[in-house]
């Protein structure tokens, strides 16, 4: 966490330009580079990227563990798809109709959940997903219940008179890569801003950050919606990649995978967070691991992570790179 | 010591279930003035501590904040809003950060207008930020503690620890500070240095101080009146010569 | 009409008797670990598993398939109360919460990839019809109403009496006294668990005739439906938790009846989460610390 780092130089060339650009001419010729299955894992774990992002907001900066981001990203994957077959509105639209209503639908919902505390909290925000998935099985006029909605269309941009549509896997890796970095943008400034900085405050002490003024309480308020926002804009591409949404849009294991993104990446960083939905989404899919073989060894990651490495898997990768850097 | 009192509290009651545990006290601090509360334990002290920072609601009783009334006011309200900031006892800074993120972080809700400003990251955010963290390095150095700035404050003495939580305090320029027994737990040899940063805050600043304390050395050299609390009622009031003189506060003490 | 009623209310008391044979073991869990084990139902799905398993695999008697569905649920419980629920002992809650949750997906699924995903038809069990006062309902049912009272009587009497229970009662009261006095508080722990965990895969294995038909993600369900109970009883609350689990089993059977059978599921949470919003101090106050 930029926060914790110390000012002091670090021995050794300063090596972050370099891997950065590395990351950035990666992530431009992946297509290249990759097969078709591998680039939709890819996809696939960068739509992930997300919700994470957002969760990572609520549980690594302000220390509040959730499990309704699969809430929120149900809602949103339900108001892209709404949008996109009843009224034909272009893709930006469906993804900020999306983000807007799963962000403002947390309003309701979170003043009352952010009241209780530690384990009824989780509790609440389980209830989230369960009661998401039950009005999206039984409010069948809207959402057509059980059979899900079917033949979402794939995103199309309309700029002025020109119009264009997203198709194949090369284009909707483009699209979504651009929105994932954006969205990585945008939470780095949230973190670095001094919002960021009374939210490490709360997730350290809340007492404390009260004592010194700051109003923990509007904060953990606003970082639940920003969180349910980035969950509706992750729901919407869902949406739009799959062209189908069903009520297993919202479920239990969804919130749990977001959480494994995060707790297993490193909660309170962002570079953390990336790497885990790689890791967890785009490696197990890419491997083709059987779904049920992949929840135990999520299961098994989960139990690994509360017990031995509190501060997720990303720090092994940082004691190798330095381990590196000290032997050239 | 004319005019106002800077803080103003009058038949201040809570109780916690049967207990009564502070039963309608009256206590004011001028302008100013460093103010002593002593008491043996369980007499309510901290429980009055509680009621008047806004960390719990008294069930009666008012509290007046340089004329202004604040009864029932949050913790955080009181302090962004009041300029009253208090300390605890065991808690007193944020573990995992610097001292310098500690005293920005103290800084900051008195510099930024809103929540929705704290958001902001264009050129004035950061100036603002800028300016906290130059009054946080100052802060630092006279604390002392400049040699230490870049290690995590949980890392450090209980001491130092103390001394990092009174600068933060000091961040937004308070009107009035509440002391949470500021010595408990701490190395003798530091005791003279948290003294002397309450009497400069005091001094200098102009800031007042209403002091929970054991150690009654403290309290009779920088204290200009005390006031002591048994079993939640105030049993006396007066300059620390008056208090060490007073035959009831001594057998409370002794457990008569 | 009132003679529909209460056949609804018969069939709701056994569904509340298999949630408070479930809940309660939950909620010993919560007193004596603070924790809230995500993962309960799963051990449901044990017990029921490991029934289905001597049945259809052994050839063994339904009888003797419940003692082999109970037997196989503590063995479980017992490998991971040595090896998870051991560490949880003073650990902050959201650790409980996040180790469970993975206990629970590494059970789930590991029951589907040793015996498929699929629905599995359970034979046995003891379903022909008796009628009592004009409702007709089947032996298995009585046999479930039967059993959740004598555990319930059986519990009363081991909290109050054993020294097992005594155990129990001081580490749910104060974790860092029992140390003091010579408590282990771990095997405490990991016995309450084992007992909690063995009661729920009972209550699996004796729903299973009734249920019909069995399948591995059947345990995430139960948890859902036992979490409200265990809070409205009031956490680590053994009495309270049986009559909340009854309510929820009535309520579920009338909402099923009178308004919808979709909504039957949603209930439980529904209300947990109104009263929750409705007194997010008060139900917890009585009998957990936060």
């Amino acid at each position: 966490m930029s926060l914790n780092e110390s000012s002091l130089p670090l021995p050794g060339r300063d090596l972050r330009l370099p891997f950065g650009l590395a990351v950035v001419v990666l992530a431009c010729c992946a297509p290249l580079l990759l097969g078709n299955y591998a680039l939709h894992a890819v996809i696939i774990s960068l739509i992930f990227l997300l919700p994470a992002h957002g969760l990572n907001l609520l549980v690594g900066y302000t220390g509040l563990l959730s499990l309704a981001q699969a809430a929120f990203f149900g809602v949103g994957a339900y108001v892209s798809a709404l949008m996109a077959v009843h009224w034909g509105t272009p893709f930006y639209v469906n993804l900020f109709g999306a983000g807007l209503v799963a962000g403002v639908l947390a309003l309701p919902l979170g003043i009352p959940a952010l009241r209780l505390r530690s384990t009824s909290f989780v509790m609440c925000t389980l209830g989230f997903v369960i009661i998401g998935q039950a009005v999206a099985k039984n409010w069948i006029s809207l959402t057509r219940g059980d059979m899900g909605l079917s033949a979402i269309p794939k995103p199309y941009f309309a700029l002025g008179p020109a119009s264009f549509a997203v198709s194949g896997t090369v284009g909707f890796y483009y699209l979504v890569l651009a929105i994932a970095a954006l969205a990585t943008f945008v939470v780095w400034l949230i973190v670095t801003s001094p919002a960021g900085r009374n939210m490490v405050a709360i997730r350290e002490n809340e007492t404390l950050a009260e004592s010194v003024g700051v109003p923990t309480w509007r904060y953990k308020l606003v970082v639940f919606m920003i969180s349910a926002t980035f969950a509706g804009f992750g729901g919407s591409v869902y949406a739009h990649y799959l062209t189908v949404v069903s009520p297993l849009t919202f479920q239990m294991s969804n919130s749990t995978l977001m959480l494994i993104i995060v707790l297993g990446g490193g909660p309170g960083t962002i570079s953390g967070v990336v790497f885990g939905s790689l890791l967890f989404v785009g490696l197990s899919e890419a491997l083709r691991i059987a779904p049920e073989l992949r929840m135990v060894a999520y299961g098994f990651c989960l139990l690994a992570l509360v017990f031995w490495f509190p501060k997720g898997f990303a720090p092994l990768i940082t004691r190798f790179w330095t381990m590196l850097r000290g032997r050239s | 010591m004319t005019g106002l009192p800077i803080l103003d509290i009058t038949g201040l009651s809570k109780s916690y279930g049967a207990i009564r545990a502070v039963d309608g006290v009256d206590l004011q601090v001028h302008r100013g003035e460093i103010c002593g509360l002593i008491g043996p334990n369980g007499s309510g002290k901290s429980t009055f501590f509680d009621c008047t920072s806004g960390l719990a609601r008294p069930n009666a009783g008012s509290v007046k904040l340089d004329g202004q009334d604040i009864t029932g006011w949050s913790l955080n309200r009181i302090a962004r809003e009041g300029r009253m900031l208090r300390s605890f006892q065991k808690t007193v800074t944020f573990g995992a950060l610097d001292i310098e993120e500690n005293l920005v972080i103290a800084g900051q809700m008195f510099t930024f207008p809103s929540v929705a400003s704290t958001f902001g990251f264009g050129a004035r955010s950061r100036a603002r930020v800028d300016g906290l963290r130059q009054r946080a390095r100052e802060l630092i150095r006279l604390s002392g503690l400049w040699d230490v700035r870049t290690q995590p404050a949980g890392n450090l003495s209980g001491g130092q620890q103390k001394l990092i939580q009174f600068a933060s305090m000091l961040m937004p320029e308070p009107k009035l500070i509440l002391l949470d027994e500021p010595m408990a737990g701490i190395n003798p040899k530091l005791i003279e240095r948290v003294v002397e940063a309450i009497r400069y805050a005091n001094e200098q600043l102009g800031v007042s101080f209403l002091v929970i304390e054991h150690n009654i050395d403290v309290i009779t050299s920088i204290c200009q009146r005390v006031a002591v609390l048994d079993q939640g009622r105030k049993l006396a009031e007066g300059t620390p010569a008056e208090i060490m003189r007073n035959q009831a506060v001594r057998e409370a003490y002794l457990g008569g | 009409m009132l003679f529909q009623i209460s056949e609804q209310i018969v069939n709701g008391i056994v569904t509340g008797a298999v949630y408070a044979l479930v809940a309660v073991g939950m909620t010993m869990i919560f007193g004596v670990l603070r924790a809230i084990n995500f993962a309960h139902g799963e051990y449901y799905m044990v017990g029921t598993f490991g029934a289905w398993v001597a049945i259809e695999y052994f050839d063994l008697p339904y009888p003797v398939a419940i003692v082999a569905g109970v037997i196989a649920t503590a063995f479980v419980a017992l490998v991971i109360g040595q090896f998870v629920m051991r560490r949880m002992v003073g650990a902050p809650a959201e650790a409980g919460v996040l180790a469970t949750l993975g206990i629970a997906l590494i059970l789930q699924n590991s029951v589907i990839l040793l015996f498929g995903g699929g629905y599995k038809f359970f034979e046995g069990g003891y379903i022909e019809p008796v009628t009592i006062l004009g409702v007709s309902l089947a032996e298995q049912r009585l046999l479930i109403i039967a059993v959740a009272v004598l555990v319930f009587f059986g519990l009363e009497l081991l909290v109050t009496y054993s020294r097992m229970g005594k155990a129990m009662r001081a580490v749910s009261q104060n974790v860092e006294c029992c140390a003091v006095v010579g408590i282990d508080v771990r095997k405490v722990v990991v016995r309450t668990f084992v007992l909690g965990a063995a009661l729920a895969g009972l209550s699996g294995v004796l729903t299973a005739p009734v249920n019909v038909s069995v399948y591995g993600g059947m345990g995430e369900l139960i948890t859902f439906k036992t979490l409200p109970i265990i809070i409205m009883g009031g956490l680590g609350n053994v009495r309270g938790t049986f009559f909340a689990a009854m309510i929820l089993g009535i309520a579920e059977s009338l909402v099923a009846t009178y308004v919808g059978l979709q909504f039957r599921d949603t209930v439980g949470f529904a209300t947990l989460m109104l009263v929750l919003m409705w007194r997010p101090h008060g139900l917890f106050s009585a009998q957990a610390r936060y």
